[in-house]
């Protein structure tokens, strides 16, 4: 009852930062169940979405990440009573500079996904995958990670400006 | 066009300075003031702090004195002594760190004595300080301040404000010009930005809102942010360090000005700052507020982001 | 031996220079300021304005890679980075300032380990000097033993000629060697007159009465008066032309990564952290201490020179406006 697997030139990798309580049990059950989801999702469970530290979305970046799925409970739900409005914030504000530098926020979701919502973690990895795969490979932090010092060569007029004026 | 700007309440600021610090460590409310004071150099200043009513004399205040004293009141800076009350002179902008510091218990207020000085705005730069203040040599961050008047502060040099020329805001001007552009483009910008950034960390000392004991940036075990000063260890320390002054910031603007590679840091916070007056309605002012935005929460806090 | 140069010819100099494929490097704009960054055409020199970091990267840079290590399941490979691969370099352009702490470093990183990553880049380079012809007053080379004309550590030595060009005086066999190989470009001296040297205002220092001073003076109140307002940030020391700490890191993951060596500061608290958590040095007066101890005492008991060369950089850009040259002048006076 496998389903053929389609053939892809590029396979993204995704970094899922789930909270232990929630998300991660609703994988789980999507596993239990004998769901079907891309299987270029790696999984990082942490006790709660508070615990998740945007630094550690600069690292997957850095280490090689696609795409990055930062999933947790349902508001109200928090194991911890509140983790996850605190990490609602944080994000609302992390996504806010990561645009700022630009970073497409394309290659972030965020999501609420209950331990019964086995069906929900498939589609939102699926959905995720496939548009991480359309964007293509996120070459920006890895190409400064071979980047020694460099110096000079501003591209456009208009970058040119602002970086003069300052 | 170049407009002077008119200074010359300072002088009366200083010698109110001088009067107020001499009293207030003679008749013992304060055990030392950190003030302003001259350096070799003509019109360059640099901090100072005096235990004795003689000294008095050295304190002074000029369109020089840059620097948020504020930074020398948090337990980073283990060698200016916390023991008794401390007086320190603050600007508008540096008394809103003062705020902050207070709202994240970082102070009391009963430790300190505020000496607020009514400001016209500072230079931008200390690289050659023999300039003479006007809407072109004044600081960015002086140019659209709305708090020149410190509210709140214990005394205050009675000397009226001068009027101030119009200028253009130009942070907001350089935000928007860059929100404009695509991902790519402020990406290239940023690449070449902190490509010029050589881990000084002078950002990060001058800062009244980096008081951590141990920086998440110097830890190696785990590394979450590479220490070497190359191009992808930069962008992980300015990405942190901006999202960590999130909501904290009071926009004092010393991390661009001491950046001696003249990386445009505060570009960085007042975005960080204006994401918070959207977002959560919050930002930086003289009210103590006992929560900052990143560390409170509200239930309804917009969601659409999040599927 | 001296020789004159036209501005056309040291264009024509320059651009046959990278047509060879030798790295040229000097003073660039650079954003809003001027650094010593490799030149892709003479066009880009400026020589009005000093760079905002010293000449010592060319040799000693912010940060290179030492060795490269991958993890093949049980075996690890180990790559070094041959030094040899550095480029030959023409360093132009350089302020007599930055000139002299070159054989001041020499000393440190010949002495008793040979530290190959500088010192061939160091062969593979000749250094050819600019006199300054302004200067500010944070400026105080005259103060230290040096001048704006000082050919200390030059190879070969540019002055501005009243009416444009260069009087060029070699100093060194490597000189001797460039001029010989591109005669073509240089002509003999005509006589023309030099423009005038800057004259920074600054006195000499009696730096053999300040060294008395700390030889003496390790514990001071002093310290306190001068340093407390030092925030601990590491500009001062990497804008030095003379500063040489290093700190030496791995960085990557546990299947691959480098050795990575990268610039230092004693004004960082964690300097001189022990794994142990005990620091020596625990407060700022007395890592300032350090600073001005190491510049004009330890160095000067082990090699004989001091660690200084009055170019000012450390003096401008300091946050809170130490102002080294106005310490020394308080110590003078002790």
């Amino acid at each position: 009852m496998h389903t053929e697997k389609p053939k892809h030139d590029f396979e993204p990798k995704i970094i899922a930062f789930v909270c232990t309580w929630c998300t991660y049990a609703g994988a789980d059950l999507a596993g239990t169940s004998r769901m079907q989801y891309p299987a270029n999702v790696r999984v990082l469970k942490f006790p709660c979405t508070g615990r998740i530290d945007p630094v550690f979305i600069i690292k997957a970046f850095q280490q090689g990440a696609d795409g990055i799925l930062i999933s947790g409970c349902h508001p109200g739900d928090c194991h911890y009573i509140s983790g996850n409005y605190h990490a609602r914030r944080r994000f609302a504000a992390f996504r806010k500079l990561l645009e700022f530098i630009g970073v497409d926020l394309n290659r972030i979701q965020f999501s609420w996904v209950s331990a019964a919502e086995g069906g929900k973690w498939v589609d939102v990895v699926t959905d995720l995958t496939e548009r991480v795969r359309t964007m293509g490979p996120m070459v920006e932090f890895k190409d400064l990670a071979l980047e020694e010092q460099w110096s000079g060569g501003l591209n456009s007029p208009d970058l040119q400006e602002i970086y003069e004026a300052m | 066009m170049t407009q002077p700007i008119d200074i010359s309440g300072y002088t009366r600021i200083t010698e109110s300075i001088r009067t107020e610090a001499k009293r207030i460590l003679s008749d013992g409310t304060v055990s030392a003031v950190i003030g302003y004071t001259h350096v070799r150099r003509k019109g360059s200043t640099q901090p100072i702090l005096i235990t004795n009513p003689d000294d008095s004399e050295k304190l002074f205040f000029s369109e020089g004195c840059l620097n948020n004293l504020v930074v020398y009141l948090t337990k980073s800076k283990k060698d200016v002594p916390k023991t008794g009350k401390i007086g320190i002179v603050v600007k508008g902008c540096d008394l809103k760190a003062v705020v902050g510091l207070l709202g994240e218990s970082q102070l009391k207020r009963e430790d300190i004595y505020l000496i607020g000085v009514p400001c016209n705005g500072v230079l931008g730069s200390l690289i050659n300080p023999a300039t003479e203040l006007n809407t072109k040599t004044i600081a960015a961050k002086c140019r659209e301040c709305t708090d020149r008047m410190p509210v709140g502060a214990d005394f205050v040099p009675p000397v009226e404000l001068a009027a101030m020329p119009q200028m253009e805001a130009t942070y907001s001007d350089k935000i928007a010009k860059l929100e404009a552009m695509t991902p790519s483009e402020r990406w290239e910008f940023w690449k070449e930005q902190f490509s010029k950034c050589i881990k000084c960390y002078a950002c990060r000392q001058v800062c009244a809102f980096c008081y951590c004991e141990q920086c998440v940036c110097d830890r190696n075990r785990p590394q979450m942010v590479e220490q070497s000063p190359r191009p992808s260890g930069n962008f992980s320390w300015h990405l942190v360090r901006a999202i960590h002054l999130a909501g904290r910031c009071v926009g004092c603007a010393e991390c661009e000005r001491v950046c001696p590679m003249d990386i445009p840091l505060n570009l960085l916070n007042r975005k960080m700052a204006m994401e918070m007056k959207e977002l959560f309605n919050s930002e930086a002012g003289f009210e103590v507020r006992e929560k900052g935005p990143l560390n409170s929460y509200d239930e309804h806090d917009d969601e659409s982001f999040i599927r | 031996m001296q020789k004159q140069i036209t501005e056309a010819n040291l264009r024509l100099l320059i651009d046959s220079l990278l047509l060879k494929g030798q790295r040229v490097v000097g003073p660039r704009q650079s954003g809003a300021m001027v650094l010593y960054e490799p030149l892709s055409s003479a066009s880009d020199l400026v020589f009005n304005e000093q760079p905002r970091r010293s000449a010592k990267e060319a040799f000693f840079p912010i940060c290179e890679d030492l060795l490269e290590y991958r993890k093949n399941g049980q075996q690890i490979d180990l790559e070094d980075i041959e030094p040899s691969r550095f480029p030959e370099t023409v360093l132009i352009g350089v302020r007599p300032c930055d000139a002299a702490a070159m054989p001041v470093l020499d000393s440190v990183f010949s002495w008793d380990y040979k530290d190959q990553f500088y010192l061939e880049r160091r062969s593979r380079t000749i250094i050819i000097g600019l006199a300054c012809t302004s200067a500010d007053d944070a400026c105080f080379c005259t103060a230290v033993g040096l001048s704006p004309g000082d050919s200390k550590g030059s190879d070969l030595m540019f002055s501005h000629l009243v009416n444009g060009g260069f009087l060029v005086e070699s100093h060194t066999d490597k000189g001797a060697l460039f001029l010989e190989s591109w005669k073509d470009r240089f002509t003999e001296p005509d006589g023309s007159k030099t423009l005038p040297l800057a004259q920074p205002e600054a006195t000499p220092f009696d730096l053999k009465k300040i060294k008395g001073w700390l030889d003496d003076h390790f514990e001071d109140p002093a310290w306190d008066s001068i340093a407390t307002r030092c925030v601990g940030c590491g500009a001062c020391a990497f804008v030095c032309p003379a500063c040489h700490c290093f700190d030496i890191i791995d960085e990557g993951t546990e299947k691959s990564g480098k050795r990575r060596k990268f610039w230092d500061a004693c004004g960082f608290s964690k300097f001189t952290n022990h794994a142990s958590g005990h620091n020596p040095r625990d407060l700022q007066p007395k890592r300032y201490r350090n600073r001005i101890m190491h510049k004009f005492k330890y160095y000067d008991d082990k090699f004989g020179q001091n660690l200084c060369t009055g170019c000012g950089r450390c003096i401008r850009v300091c946050p809170v406006g130490i102002d080294i040259a106005g310490i020394l002048e308080e110590i003078e006076k002790k």
